[in-house]
């Protein structure tokens, strides 16, 4: 293969790449806030004993993890507002939809890691008169959020790699840009091989400390 | 007149079709020592967690004082379950050891031992601290004060356990299998520990696999098996002239 690669062009251009980083920052900064809140209150609806607590959390926890990201989106961008009226910005749609969409992934490893907590500590809990508000605030959760760290990062590098499905909505994030880019230089091979480098330096680390934060609390246990 | 800190009649409970108590009916008096015995699966532990309402029965009532355990009596006289901060409340008044300790892993000795005294009962957390030292001084631990659960033996861990539970100025002790998770070696010290604890005139009930100690220390003995209360005697009689032909057999089983 004689191709020559310019990756000048790439720099060059390197004002467009910042700007999609940006914008990729912003959407996972706000799915992820999204993403928690939501993700704990369902993930406590859940292992509630009251149907009407459990059931909803269930029912929005298993659609959204067997329905694909981008279907919710779109969704979200062009069905919602035929049905309520309520349109949202392109931007705003992909926060909301990946936000819940990771809703559901942390709310499994909320569920998860507060059912890793043996039984026994429960029943001391309550042996020394501890409510169950109390209980899981000083005893459960304390433990269990140290199990649920692991897998919440691996989430969090997940959801960063699924902004990039809000380019089938236009919006200006990494892959968007790229492409742009792309239509202004004719130069694919570069801009695209600079794209996965750029998500590979950013989100290996994150998937790499992850890896380390649960070999360390492995071997303390 | 003897106090009466613990009244049972008819406690029946159900884990789905599985009858694992018939109606159990029990009187602990105040400073007494009871050692509930019998075979594995005889109901003997969830009987006791009962005492404490982590475990619910279904059926009978469960006296603590003056307060029904776990349920209230409604206005048509039928019993329904009671609030938890109601049920909570009873729960700080008895201690109780398990078989697994279930110390906080999370929290040092003596972290896990004020826990409740201060985050529970919102006493003052220095008199706590200085009771609490005291406490495990006298389980022998007041050298491992700030260590984890994780770096104790089995039965210094099971020692942390009981302080813990004495913390709470409980006015009764239930003690589930204390000594069966350990090494044989370690059984001596716990054993050691409730002995005094008894000594000194705590109430406890025990339930226990350690015929030894229940012969000792017990002021009365309650023989249980598959749901139903066999007899409840001294030990003298239970261990010598047993009436009931179960309680003989399942003696000569585990004493030979």
């Amino acid at each position: 293969m004689d191709y020559t690669w310019h990756f000048q062009i790439v720099w060059d251009y390197r004002a467009v790449f910042v700007r999609g980083a940006i914008m990729t920052a912003q959407i996972t900064f706000w799915a992820t806030l999204i993403g928690l809140t939501l993700g704990l209150a369902l993930g406590l609806m859940r292992r509630s004993e009251f149907f009407l607590l459990r059931a909803p959390a269930a029912t929005f926890i298993e659609l959204f993890r067997s329905t694909p990201a981008l279907v919710q989106l779109v969704w979200i961008y062009y069905s919602l507002p035929i049905l309520t009226g309520l349109q949202l910005s392109n931007t705003t749609s992909v926060s909301i939809g990946l936000g819940l969409h990771a809703a559901a992934y942390f709310a499994e490893i909320f569920r998860a890691g507060v059912n890793s907590i043996s039984k026994g500590q429960w029943d001391a809990a309550r042996a020394i008169g501890m409510s169950y508000s109390k209980a899981m605030r000083r005893i459960i959760l304390p433990q269990a959020v140290r199990r649920m760290i692991p897998p919440f990062i691996n989430e969090f590098a997940s959801l960063i790699k699924l902004t990039t499905l809000g380019s089938a909505l236009a919006v200006y994030e990494l892959l968007h840009e790229a492409n742009n880019l792309i239509n202004n230089t004719y130069r694919p091979l570069e801009v695209y091989t600079v794209l996965a480098l750029a998500f590979a330096v950013i989100i290996y680390p994150i998937i790499y400390a992850s890896q380390r934060l649960e070999q360390r609390w492995q071997l303390r246990q | 007149m003897t106090e009466i800190l613990i009244k049972a009649r008819n406690v029946q409970k159900s884990f789905g079709t599985h009858h694992v108590l018939k109606g159990i009916d029990l009187d602990i008096t105040k400073g007494e020592v009871l050692a509930i015995i019998g075979p594995s699966g005889s109901g003997k532990s969830t009987f006791l967690r009962c005492m404490n309402f982590l475990e619910e029965y279904d059926h009978g009532e469960i006296w603590f004082g003056t307060e029904l355990v776990g349920y209230r009596k409604a206005a048509n006289g039928s019993l329904v379950k009671d609030k938890a901060s109601r049920i909570a409340a009873i729960r700080t008044r008895m201690g109780m050891v398990f078989q697994n300790f279930n110390l906080f892993p999370h929290m040092s000795v003596l972290e896990n031992v004020i826990e409740g005294p201060t985050v529970v009962q919102r006493r003052d957390r220095a008199e706590v601290i200085a009771q609490a030292k005291v406490l495990l001084d006298r389980v022998g631990l007041a050298a491992k004060v700030d260590d984890y659960p994780e770096t104790l033996s089995g039965g210094q861990q099971q020692r942390a356990a009981i302080a813990r539970a004495l913390a709470m100025n409980p006015e009764l002790m239930l003690f589930d299998e204390p000594t069966s998770a350990l090494d044989p070696e370690l059984v001596g010290e716990v054993l050691d520990v409730m002995r005094s604890l008894a000594a000194d005139g705590m109430t406890m009930a025990v339930v226990t696999h350690e015929m030894g100690f229940a012969r000792e220390v017990a002021d009365r003995v309650m023989m249980m098996d598959d749901g139903n209360r066999v007899e409840i005697d001294t030990p003298e009689r239970i261990f010598t002239n047993p009436s009931h032909p179960r309680t003989a057999e399942f003696l000569q089983r585990v004493l030979r």
